[in-house]
């Protein structure tokens, strides 16, 4: 099964997919991505945050997501909201500083969208970034997906 | 081969539910910063009811003014879940524990804290399993003899799992226990002709489970295991 992993996942690069494949995990292209499993999308100083693959394969089925209410302002690192899954909340970082310009509010209806489509329908807030520089204190997606691999081997 | 882990067991006896939330809420900013090693509460609580952080108080069935009559406390949480009661003769643990350093997520976590209380039946000889999805505890047959109930803030864990040795079960008729109307909820000394109903015996099962294959929460652990009254 691991050799079968190594083999697609260097397929991949070869021919430029954008998707990383690592166990049953998808990384994305393009994003950053924080120690804690959040994943920023930024487009200028607009910022779209959610939490990745890996965090929602780990956290089982989302029940309810604690949104921040529009306007709060929200540190890289720091917590700005919670899911639950399993009888258990878990803290959601923001990977950057800024102000919350919209909250997905679909999340109250579907908090399941954060499980099923973690980097479209189920993005968690937007935020006006204040320092784009905080960027540099991501992981791209490589280094994520080895941050990913090494956590998990702590098991 | 991977090094024991250690873990610091504090057996505290009866303590009242807002100096154990205090007691976490600095062990948890501990257990961040290094400070101190993975923590593990073992004690029971006074006659209590607690909600989760989605406030689901219209699973709470009687006043106030009742609750006070019957000398309970009534408490918001930030943890996960629907309500539920603790009173004497329940056994709960509350781990300290960080999450990341032994690679689980919440679902595992959460799987392994049921694991360890369905192991604690059978010795019992009392045959319980895990919840179907959505219903996630500790049963016999249709009856809760387990609950869960947990927070993790940067992967660290408080608050835990609480399972009912001999409580009186009459406490759960005042609410609709973990927000599910049609099932019942019992303890060891119901489903067993012999049921014990000290919190000693969880504590022994604890040290002597950590020597058999698969540990604790799936590690091995060295314990430290001491008695601990907080100064009020």
């Amino acid at each position: 099964m691991a050799s079968r992993a190594l083999w697609a996942s260097r397929a991949a690069s070869y021919l430029r997919i954008s998707v990383f494949h690592r166990g049953f995990s998808t990384v994305l292209k393009d994003l950053k991505y924080s120690d804690s499993h959040e994943w920023v999308k930024v487009d200028g100083n607009s910022a779209t945050i959610g939490i990745t693959d890996h965090a929602q394969d780990h956290l089982g089925d989302v029940v309810y997501v604690e949104l921040p209410e529009v306007g709060a302002s929200v540190t890289q690192g720091d917590s700005f909201g919670a899911v639950e899954s399993v009888k258990a909340t878990s803290d959601v970082n923001s990977p950057v500083s800024g102000k919350v310009v919209e909250v997905n509010e679909e999340l109250n209806n579907s908090p399941i969208l954060v499980n099923s489509s973690p980097y479209e329908k189920g993005w968690i807030i937007k935020v006006e970034v204040k320092d784009t520089e905080e960027l540099n204190n991501l992981m791209d997606p490589e280094g994520y997906t080895k941050f990913c691999d090494k956590e998990d081997g702590n098991h | 081969m991977r090094v024991a882990r250690c873990l610091e067991v504090w057996k505290m006896g009866t303590i009242n539910y807002l100096e154990s939330i205090k007691l976490q809420k600095k062990l948890v900013s501990d257990r961040k910063t290094n400070k101190i090693s993975d923590t593990l509460l073992s004690l029971q609580h006074p006659l209590t009811y607690t909600l989760g952080k989605r406030r689901t108080d219209h699973n709470m069935l009687i006043p106030m003014s009742q609750l006070k009559k019957i000398g309970a406390e009534l408490h918001y949480t930030q943890r996960g879940g629907d309500i539920t009661f603790h009173g004497p003769h329940q056994a709960i643990l509350y781990p300290i524990i960080s999450l990341r350093e032994i690679g689980l997520g919440a679902r595992n976590y959460v799987e392994k804290l049921e694991l360890t209380m369905i192991e604690l039946a059978s010795l019992y000889g009392v045959k319980a399993c895990a919840g179907q999805k959505g219903e996630t505890g500790v049963w016999v047959g249709e009856r809760k003899i387990g609950a869960i109930g947990v927070q993790i803030s940067n992967g660290i864990t408080s608050h835990g799992l609480a399972f009912n040795i001999d409580p009186d079960l009459n406490y759960f008729k005042h609410i609709v226990p973990c927000g599910i109307a049609d099932k019942g909820v019992t303890s060891l000394r119901k489903e067993t002709v012999t049921g014990n109903s000290k919190q000693g015996q969880l504590n022994k099962i604890l040290d002597g489970r950590n020597e058999r294959e698969g540990g604790i929460l799936g590690t091995r652990w060295v314990i430290h295991s001491q008695k601990v009254r907080l100064r009020s």
